[in-house]
C-alpha cells in the first residue's frame, strides 16, 4: 500500500514526537560486542560525541526559531530539538557507564565539551556576523544530519551486530536513535535552505565536516583503545581490524561511509532521497525502549 | 566521566589539554580552532549575498464537492482541489488541519482511499457544544470553501505479520484506511468496533465488504458497555501490533490489560499534551518586558507564554525533554518535571509542565 504510493520527496509528512526513553545501564559489559573491544570502542566514540554535540544542536537551532518564516518547518525543528535533547542524555548514560569500568575519557570529553562550546558556540558575536554564524553552524549541523542519517539506516540494517552478539540493550538504545534519526533526517537540511540553501555554503560545510568527522572517530578509537583498562594498552586500533569488522557487518564500511558524500554534492540533493522511513517506523514500533516510553505517555 | 553540569549546563570550557597528557597544544583542537576561525570570517562574508527569507505558507484551499450522512449526527466531506488537480499524496494515520470559515483550526484524520489522489475525505461528528464540528454540519455545503494544511501523520503504520484495530466510535476514521492497507498487505488483522447503537457508527458496510468475518461490529445497545480492555483484545491474533483510536477510558483499559494479551505493541494517537490534572492558577511575569500573564488552572504556563512570545522553544510538552527550560528569577516552583537536576531547580523552571503559587518571575 504506502510502498505503491510514494510520498513525494519534500513531502515528507511524519510529526516527529520525543520519546522518553530509559536505560539501565548496570549490568553492560565494558566490551558489549563480545571479544571485539575495537567495534565496541568505534560505536562508544558515538557516546562521547553525541550528548554534547546533540546539546549543540539544540542550542543552534534554538537560536534560529525567531528567524523562521513556515510554520510547518517550524513545527518540524521543535520536534526535532525535543528529540536530539533526550538523546544527548540517553548517550551520556553509557558515558558514564565507561567510567564505572574504569576507562576515564574525560580528556576526549573535554576536548569534545570545548569543541561545541568554545569553538562552534556564540564567539562573542553580535548583529549580523552572529546570524551569519548561526546560518554557518546549520549549514554544519545540515552536513552532520547526512551522517547521522546514514549511521541510522545502517544500524537498523547492522544484522552483524545481532550475529556477534552485541549487547540487546545497546542495540535497542543505537537503532532506537538511529531510526530517529531516519525520521527526521530532512529537518536540518529543509532548515538551512529555509534560511539561505546556497550549494557553496553547503558543500563547503560538508568539506570540513567528513574529514573532521573521521578524524574524531579515529583518534576517539585510538583513545579508548589505549585507555581501556581490560586491554591494558596490548591492543592497539589497527586499520586491519576496522577491515574485518566492515567484513562481519559490525562497522559500516570506510569506502560506504566516504561514499555518502559525493550525493551531497549533487545540486538536486534532498535527504528524503535516502533512507527508509517506513523501516524506521517499523523499529520503533516495536523497540523495547520506544515502547517502554509510548506505554508511560 | 564527567558532562560537567548535564543537560542545561552550558558554561565556557577551558582550553583542554592534549590528548594524550603531553606538554603541548593538541594537534587537532589547534587545528580546528584556526580552521573555524578563517570559516566564520568566510561566513560573514558570504551573508552579504544572502538573500532574505521568504514566508512559505502552506495553506492549501479546497472545495466540499460532496457532503454524506454517514451515521446518526456523522457527516463526510469530500474535498477537492478547485481545478480538480491532485493532491499530496498520504499513507493511512494521517490528518488534515481544516481552517473553518470562521477561522478556528480543527484536526480531521483522513478516512478515504489513499490510491484517490484527486480528493480527501473526512468524517464529522456533531458533538453536543461543540464549536467546529457544528460549523461543519451548519455552515459547510457542498461548494463551500475550506482551507487546509498537511496531510501530516502521527499515527503512522508500520508494517507488521497481524493487526488488531480498535475503533470506538468516530474513532474509525484513522482506523478505516489502515484496516484497508492491512488487507491489502495480505496480513493477519482483527477489527474490534464499538459504538453506542449500530445507527451511530459510520462506515459499518464498508468495513463489513473488506472482510466480514474480521469485523466485529460491538454496538453498546447488543453487547453493553465494553467491561474491560481484555474484552476488546480477545480477537487478537498472536503477536498483534494493536492500532487504537476512540475515547480515552477505551485506551486506559486496553494500556492495562495488554501484558495479558497476545498484543505484543499498543499504537495510539495523540493530540497533543496530556490535560492538566490538579493545578492551580498562578501568574507568570516576563521579565524582560514587565508583562504579567496569568495561567488559568487548565492551561500550561507554555500555552500563555506562546501567546505573547511566538518564538519560545518548547517540544515535548510533558516535562522530559528539557527544551523549554528557562531561567527562574523569582518566585516558588511547584516543579513537574522529570528532567531537572536538584541543583538547578532553585534557578530553572520546565515551562511546559511545572507550575506555581503566586508569581514567578522569568527570564524571557
Amino acid at each position: 500500500m504506502a510502498a505503491d504510493n510514494e510520498v513525494e520527496p519534500g513531502e515528507e509528512q511524519l510529526v516527529l514526537h520525543p520519546r522518553a526513553v530509559r536505560f539501565d545501564w548496570s549490568n553492560l559489559p565494558l566490551h558489549w560486542v563480545p571479544g571485539d573491544p575495537q567495534t565496541t570502542h568505534t560505536i562508544n566514540v558515538l557516546h562521547l560525541l553525541l550528548p554534547e554535540g546533540e546539546r549543540w544542536f539544540v542550542r543552534v537551532f534554538k537560536q534560529a526559531l525567531p528567524l523562521i518564516a513556515d510554520e510547518r518547518l517550524r513545527t518540524d525543528v521543535l520536534g526535532f530539538i525535543g528529540q536530539e535533547a533526550l538523546h544527548a542524555e540517553a548517550h551520556s548514560g553509557v558515558a558514564d557507564h565507561l567510567a564505572a569500568h574504569g576507562l576515564d575519557a574525560s580528556p576526549f570529553t573535554r576536548q569534545v565539551e570545548w569543541m561545541f562550546r568554545r569553538l562552534l558556540g556564540d564567539r562573542d558575536l553580535h548583529g549580523k556576523a552572529a546570524e551569519e554564524w548561526l546560518v554557518e553552524r546549520l549549514a554544519i549541523i545540515a552536513a552532520i544530519e547526512h551522517f547521522t542519517a546514514f549511521l541510522g539506516q545502517w544500524i537498523l540494517d547492522a544484522s552483524g551486530l545481532d550475529a556477534a552478539g552485541a549487547d540487546p540493550t545497546m542495540l535497542d538504545l543505537l537503532r532506537w536513535h538511529g531510526a530517529e534519526e531516519v525520521e527526521h533526517r530532512s529537518v536540518a537540511y529543509d532548515l538551512f535552505c529555509h534560511l539561505d540553501g546556497r550549494y557553496t555554503r553547503r558543500t563547503r560545510a560538508m568539506s570540513i565536516v567528513a574529514p573532521v568527522m573521521l578524524w574524531l572517530f579515529v583518534r576517539g578509537t585510538r583513545f579508548l583503545m589505549c585507555n581501556d583498562p581490560q586491554l591494558g594498552g596490548r591492543d592497539k586500533a589497527r586499520l586491519r581490524q576496522l577491515r574485518a569488522a566492515s567484513a562481519r557487518g559490525t562497522l559500516p564500511t570506510l569506502r560506504g561511509m566516504l561514499g555518502e558524500v559525493r550525493p551531497y554534492f549533487t545540486r538536486s540533493f534532498h535527504p528524503s532521497q535516502y533512507g527508509s522511513t517506513e523501516r524506521a517506523i517499523a523499529y520503533l514500533a516495536s523497540s523495547p525502549a520506544a515502547q517502554a516510553a509510548e506505554a508511560q505517555q | 566521566m564527567t558532562l560537567t553540569g548535564g543537560p542545561m549546563a552550558t558554561g565556557v570550557p577551558k582550553y583542554p589539554s592534549d590528548l594524550r597528557g603531553r606538554p603541548r597544544r593538541d594537534r587537532l583542537m589547534s587545528s580546528l580552532e584556526a580552521v573555524v576561525s578563517v570559516y566564520q570570517r568566510i561566513s560573514a562574508y558570504s551573508g552579504r549575498r544572502r538573500r532574505p527569507v521568504t514566508p512559505v505558507s502552506r495553506d492549501r484551499e479546497l472545495v466540499v464537492d460532496r457532503m454524506r450522512t454517514e451515521a446518526e449526527d456523522v457527516v463526510s466531506l469530500r474535498l477537492t482541489a478547485p481545478d480538480g488537480a491532485t493532491l499530496p499524496a498520504w499513507r493511512p494515520g494521517a490528518h488534515l488541519d481544516v481552517v473553518l470559515p470562521s477561522g478556528c483550526v480543527r484536526q480531521y484524520s483522513l478516512c478515504g482511499d489513499t490510491a484517490d489522489t484527486r480528493a480527501y475525505r473526512i468524517a464529522v461528528r456533531r458533538l453536543p457544544g461543540g464549536t467546529g464540528s457544528g460549523e461543519v454540519h451548519e455552515e459547510l455545503r457542498p461548494g463551500s470553501r475550506v482551507t487546509v494544511r498537511g496531510p501530516r501523520n502521527a499515527f503512522p503504520l508500520a508494517p507488521a505479520r497481524s493487526y488488531l484495530f480498535v475503533a470506538g466510535g468516530i474513532g474509525i476514521t484513522p482506523i478505516l484506511p489502515m484496516v484497508r492497507a492491512a488487507a491489502a498487505r495480505g496480513a493477519d488483522w482483527q477489527l474490534v468496533y464499538t459504538g453506542r447503537t449500530t445507527a451511530s457508527m459510520p462506515f459499518i458496510d464498508e468495513l463489513t465488504r473488506i472482510d466480514p468475518r474480521r469485523v466485529w461490529i460491538r454496538p453498546d445497545t447488543e453487547y453493553g458497555i465494553p467491561a474491560s480492555g481484555a474484552e476488546l483484545l480477545e480477537r487478537a491474533p498472536e503477536g498483534a501490533a494493536a492500532y487504537c483510536c476512540g475515547p480515552t477510558p477505551m485506551i486506559t483499559s486496553l494500556r492495562v490489560d495488554r501484558p495479558a494479551s497476545r498484543v505484543r505493541s499498543l499504537h495510539f494517537e495523540r493530540f497533543g499534551p496530556p490535560p492538566i490534572s490538579d493545578g492551580a492558577p498562578f501568574e507568570i511575569e516576563l521579565a524582560r518586558s514587565g508583562r504579567v500573564l496569568p495561567v488559568p488552572a487548565d492551561h500550561s504556563a507554555l500555552d500563555v507564554v506562546r501567546e505573547a512570545v511566538p518564538d519560545v522553544a518548547y517540544s515535548c510538552r510533558q516535562g522530559h525533554c528539557g527544551t523549554c527550560a528557562v531561567g527562574l528569577i523569582s518566585g516558588t516552583v511547584e516543579h513537574r518535571d522529570r528532567v531537572l537536576p536538584e541543583p538547578e531547580r532553585e534557578n530553572t523552571m520546565m515551562i511546559c509542565v511545572s507550575r506555581a503559587t503566586g508569581r514567578v518571575v522569568v527570564d524571557l
